[in-house]
């Protein structure tokens, strides 16, 4: 039978889910130093225990672990997002919507903030990491339908937010 | 438009009707940016190669040795513990104290630190601190004693009645049931009851029966009748003295017909219970039986 404590296993595990773990635990907080030892602590966590964790239970583990790691230990900083890189079309763009554009990402980045933790991280998780609903849904602890509400709620306030209501 | 809409349609799972409703509400075209810009948005960067070869070597590769000590440490631990208890216990039975008792038809004798000496009678215990008797002579009564106390500090007796000091004396306390009788055969005592204090000189003593101090009578001797096995009373109500006869002997004593609040007068042999039952019963003119260890008083007119 495999088991994580297998090297190989857990390096695939680690690719698999530690990027993710990194991003969950950016979008609750806000800081990047926090999320790089969450995955650190949780892989760990997850190598001290690979004995008892078979690995299809070994990404519920380590998210478990990095969510628990920061309970009300820290407050949220701000969620600075990057864009995808686009400067070839970019250029061909007007000085004009460039500079609505870059407006627009500021207003984006401010609402994105306000908006409560678990909303923030439901929606970046679906947006920017394509995680599915269910998936998310797991990793929190929660019912899809609660990510449903979470990701209706996020764009209600983002839209809200952004055009100013 | 069904609950959670918003999700849906982002999630592509808006029937066609639905999404036809909602292109045409005002807010359609904030959504659909809203959906694009988010796109095209990007965690930082994450280097997975470069943390899982930290997690390898740093993390990982010293977690075995921290395992390896961990034996140790609870070997620690359970000897702290161990050393805590020890030290606490030891502390704690040096503040102990002294305990001696006697059971019925028992006596014993304490010799205490300053060669002080108690004489314990039947039915009595005497407690003291060991560790604090040079700096405190301090002794808690039950029951009858009698004190050859050496000469120094302040020895004091106390009782749940009343307490006793003196300097360097003999004297007897005897503390029982409503029944409280100091005697002085040396010396100087000072006896307080009830925040009064009394100052016995050589040859008298102190009673209290039923809360009423008493009149009570010279002692004779220089030493209690008990201490020369004898039991003795002068005016002294019949129902303490048989309950003094039932200490001695280790008996149950019953009476019928008998007023025991009449006063007796007299001496009772400690060592010989059918001469102690005649030297009672003769005088108070009442007869007796012994059943075991049972003795039944009755009046000489009842069979």
């Amino acid at each position: 039978m495999s088991n994580v404590c297998e090297d190989h296993i857990f390096s695939s595990v680690f690719k698999a889910h530690s990027k993710t773990v990194f991003n969950y635990i950016f979008y609750k907080f806000g800081n990047e130093e926090k999320a790089h030892d969450a995955v650190q602590e949780a892989f760990v966590k997850l190598w001290e225990n690979c004995a008892k964790v078979s690995p299809d239970k070994a990404k519920s583990f380590v998210y478990t672990v990095a969510n628990n790691l920061y309970l009300n230990v820290i407050k949220a900083e701000k969620v600075r997002m990057k864009y995808a890189d686009t400067t070839n079309d970019r250029s061909h763009e007007s000085p004009e919507f460039l500079m609505e554009e870059k407006e627009y990402k500021q207003k984006l980045e401010d609402a994105l903030n306000a908006l409560p933790e678990n909303q923030r991280t439901t929606f970046l998780l679906n947006r920017v990491d394509g995680k599915k609903y269910a998936e998310i849904a797991e990793m929190e602890g929660v019912s899809v339908k609660a990510i449903e509400k979470r990701m209706h709620l996020a764009l209600k306030s983002l839209r809200e937010h952004i055009d100013g209501i | 438009m069904q609950e959670n809409y918003l999700a849906k349609w982002l999630n592509g799972e808006l029937s066609e009707t639905e999404l036809a409703e909602f292109k045409a509400s005002a807010e359609y075209a904030s959504y659909q940016k809203l959906k694009e810009v988010t796109s095209t948005l990007k965690a930082p960067d994450f280097d997975m190669d470069q943390a899982l070869a930290h997690l390898k070597e740093e993390r990982i590769g010293t977690a075995p040795k921290v395992i390896t000590l961990n034996p140790f440490k609870n070997f620690l631990k359970v000897a702290a513990v161990i050393a805590i208890l020890l030290a606490g216990s030891y502390f704690y039975v040096n503040t102990l104290n002294e305990t001696v008792s006697t059971e019925y038809a028992q006596r014993t004798e304490v010799t205490l630190p300053d060669a002080s000496e108690i004489f314990l009678n039947a039915e009595s215990q005497v407690s003291y601190s060991k560790k604090n008797w040079d700096k405190q002579r301090d002794v808690k009564l039950k029951g009858e004693a009698f004190f050859k106390v050496s000469k120094g500090k302040k020895f004091t007796v106390s009782t749940d009645q009343g307490t006793v000091a003196v300097l360097g004396t003999q004297f007897n306390v005897e503390n029982r049931q409503n029944f409280f009788e100091v005697t002085c055969f040396e010396g100087l005592v000072s006896v307080t009851y009830q925040g009064m204090e009394t100052k016995l000189p050589a040859g008298t003593s102190f009673m209290v029966i039923n809360g009423e101090i008493v009149e009570s009578p010279m002692p004779q001797g220089n030493a209690p009748a008990w201490m020369s096995n004898e039991s003795s009373f002068e005016r002294i109500p019949l129902k303490y003295v048989l309950a003094e006869l039932e200490r001695q002997f280790n008996v149950k004593v019953t009476t019928q017909n008998v007023n025991t609040e009449i006063n007796f007068t007299g001496t009772f042999n400690n060592t010989d219970l059918d001469m102690a039952l005649k030297s009672i019963s003769t005088p108070s003119q009442i007869k007796y039986r012994v059943e075991g260890d049972n003795v039944l008083f009755y009046a000489g007119n009842t069979p």
